[in-house]
């Protein structure tokens, strides 16, 4: 936590929880992929702060991103709420255009 | 909203007709029944829209496909100890099967929820013991109350293999949160990735540090970062999980002249000898890193490029351009063959050596996604 700062309610809390050693109350997320939003770099930016390390092309990433619920965000969540978004779409690099958005209306 | 209504209209004919062509050329099941020739090196993959691949590595040509029950996802493959009895955890992260891949049968199989309103889902945190005799998963339950869902603790369960479609955990310990990949030491202990990397004992759920990685405290490193999800069963019985860190110049410990550099985590799991070191510098991403069978100083790493590193002087040797980006680097046992998979539906066959692309199988199917394949001798 050295290098990361502070900046909103939530992780002000964390923070205080870290100073007063209550972390083990602390419910985090049960784990690290699972709908939860992800800051991780990879999307939009690479973790270089460029695109030249996104994968190559965006399609090929976009199930691996899609299924774990990585960045629900950005692609719909297949595990939980739209398991059939893909469902005419397997191969992405060719069905992409089969894909479409998502909105809560649509949840199954 | 005109504008998006059209959109709609445009989104369901597309899907109609895609439906059509997916009616036209089903990617079905192909011999199903022939089995696996004792001696024969194989690779497992699972893909979209739902089937489990097994490619002949001498033809390099798909030798059969099971389909598989249920939903696709993550695809992630085990191979058990008697190489006829493929573990895949699917159905999005929510079952473990079992694959006669003789006869593409069905023969085990464990749902991660215990409840009725219980969902539990393992991140691909699974594997079978050394002995073939058990199945071992992390499963992280969410409880769905009507107004509020309700994160539970997770949990190591414990399966026997023998207990058919309807696997119920023998025994259940507290797992930490986090919990990712796990492979099976050859002693009966199984090692776990999550916020350290953990010796379990399988009998009572004791957890030791076999390797640190949160914990793992040095005044000349910046904390170690880690995204591994691939739990590839290696010819030489290395279980190697890639990271990245950063290596301060002096004490003042200033990350903006630090040396960025990436290293692996390995555990032996035929000796239980552990390594952590550095192998050379951040310049590039990697999913996952293989140790070559051939010269223990060899690590590759993949995702864009497919590379070579020598340990010991810390350096890339060796690079090759891929035509899109794959997620896991496999081996054949003699360690002359990389097989890069995941992604989409296509295998990239190189020279170990030259890194140089000499063969391709495409798949039957879709996206092989996430999923991690395996290659074995039956």
């Amino acid at each position: 936590m050295k290098h990361l700062k502070a900046i909103n309610n939530k992780a002000r809390l964390l923070d205080k929880a870290v100073a007063e050693d209550r972390v083990e109350e602390v419910v985090a997320m049960s784990a690290i992929a699972g709908c939860a939003a992800t800051v991780d770099p990879g999307w939009e930016v690479d973790a270089f702060g460029g695109v030249s390390s996104l994968c190559q092309p965006m399609e090929s990433d976009l199930y691996g991103c899609a299924d774990p619920c990585w960045w629900p965000a950005q692609v719909p969540d297949v595990m939980n709420t739209y398991p059939d978004w893909n469902k005419d779409a397997t191969n992405s690099r060719e069905d992409w255009r089969n894909l479409g958005s998502v909105f809560p209306g649509d949840k199954l | 909203m005109k504008k998006t209504m059209i959109g709609g209209a445009l989104r369901r004919s597309a899907a109609a007709l895609a439906c059509l062509a997916a009616g036209a050329l089903p990617a079905a099941a192909a011999n199903e029944a022939r089995p696996l020739e004792p001696g024969s090196e194989y690779l497992m993959v699972a893909n979209y829209p739902n089937n489990l691949n097994v490619v002949d590595l001498a033809s390099e040509s798909v030798y059969k496909t099971c389909p598989l029950p249920d939903a696709f996802g993550p695809g992630t493959t085990q191979i058990a100890p008697d190489r006829r009895t493929a573990y895949i955890l699917n159905n999005r992260f929510g079952t473990i099967y079992g694959i006669d891949l003789d006869t593409c049968r069905l023969t085990f199989r464990a749902e991660m929820s215990q409840g009725d309103n219980e969902r539990a889902k393992s991140i691909a945190s699974f594997t079978v013991s050394a002995d073939g005799k058990e199945v071992y998963a992390v499963q992280n339950p969410t409880t769905i109350h009507r107004d509020h869902y309700r994160v539970g603790a997770p949990r190591f369960a414990v399966y026997d293999t023998r207990a058919g479609l309807e696997a119920k955990p023998v025994r259940v310990f507290p797992a930490p949160r986090q919990a990712n990949i796990m492979q099976a030491g050859e002693d009966g202990s199984v090692y776990l990735a999550g916020p350290n990397l953990y010796k379990v004992d399988v009998n009572t759920g004791a957890m030791t540090v076999a390797l640190p990685i949160r914990d793992w405290q040095r005044s000349t490193h910046a904390p170690l970062d880690v995204l591994y999800i691939w739990p590839v069963q290696t010819p030489t019985r290395d279980f190697t999980i890639l990271y990245t860190t950063a290596k301060y110049q002096d004490d003042k410990q200033d990350m903006a002249t630090a040396e960025y550099q990436y290293g692996y985590l390995n555990v032996n799991l035929k000796s239980g000898e552990t390594e952590a070191r550095e192998f050379g510098p951040l310049t590039e991403i990697y999913f996952t890193g293989l140790r070559s069978p051939k010269d223990r100083n060899i690590v590759y790493g993949l995702l864009h490029r497919l590379t070579k590193y020598d340990i010991a002087q810390q350096k890339l040797v060796q690079a090759a351009e891929l035509d899109h980006t794959y997620y896991t680097v496999l081996s054949n046992q003699a360690g002359s063959r990389l097989y890069l998979t995941g992604t989409f539906n296509d295998i990239s066959i190189h020279d170990a050596d030259t890194l140089a692309k000499v063969g391709q199988v495409k798949l039957p199917g879709g996206d092989m996604s996430l999923g991690t394949g395996q290659v074995f001798v039956r």
